[in-house]
């Protein structure tokens, strides 16, 4: 985990990934974008997808880069509300990063390159414990 | 012409993966690029810049704007102070 200082407003999963604003923005777009309003997720895109700066989507919506700024800062809050509330994201991490080491550890074991039972044992082991703590987490 | 880089988000949903592009900034949304000068791969841990650093700096003499973003991934793989 990074020993970065608690910043406001940022959640879990932003502090221990250290994550480029518009990769968390898209991320949430990804989980709850589905939530905005029509209007909102055209702009949002914008931002998420083509990395537009405000003056630029302004131009292309034809209303003002304030409108812009409000309606991007409105809908972080929204997703973030949502991801307060349903840690879908957060869940999501955390079951990634485990699945990803089950993943390694048995490309270990498939490698064949362990002589003795003990290591075997060890990785064997090592996976029940990360897969039951993802049976836990779901 | 007014000429920025920027990222485009490539990938699928959930797992992003960023294209460093050059293109027009007055058809931003048109998915046309001038150029394509890297790649930014934010799920391996630390993230992933791949830049190519000549045609980044061609385009940065030329007068091509980076964004944000794209200003702190040329920082950090050293094509800009």
């Amino acid at each position: 985990m990074h020993k970065s200082e608690t910043v406001q407003g940022q959640c879990f999963w932003q502090k221990v990934y250290d994550m480029e604003k518009i990769v968390e923005q898209g991320l949430l777009y990804d989980f709850y974008g589905e939530l905005l309003t029509k209007h909102q997720r055209q702009i949002y895109e914008g931002i998420v997808y083509d990395n537009l700066s405000l003056g630029e989507i302004a131009q292309e919506e034809r209303i003002s880069r304030q409108a812009v700024h409000d309606i991007v800062k409105r809908c972080d809050r929204t997703l973030q509300g949502y991801e307060e509330k349903l840690k879908l994201i957060e869940k999501f991490q955390n079951i990634k990063a485990k699945v990803s080491s089950i993943n390694q550890l048995s490309e270990k074991l498939e490698s064949g390159v362990q002589t003795d039972v003990g290591e075997y044992s060890a990785y064997g082991m090592q996976i029940k414990k990360l897969s039951s703590e993802i049976l836990q987490e779901l | 012409m007014a000429v920025k880089i920027r990222l485009r988000r490539m990938g699928q949903k959930k797992s992003p993966y960023y294209r460093i592009v050059v293109a027009d900034s007055r058809s931003p949304r048109d998915g046309r690029c001038i150029d394509e000068i890297g790649t930014y791969d934010p799920n391996t841990d630390p993230s992933t810049y791949k830049v190519d650093e000549e045609a980044a700096k061609k385009w940065l003499a030329n007068g091509a704007q980076p964004t944000e973003v794209v200003s702190r991934i040329f920082k950090s793989v050293g094509i800009t102070k």
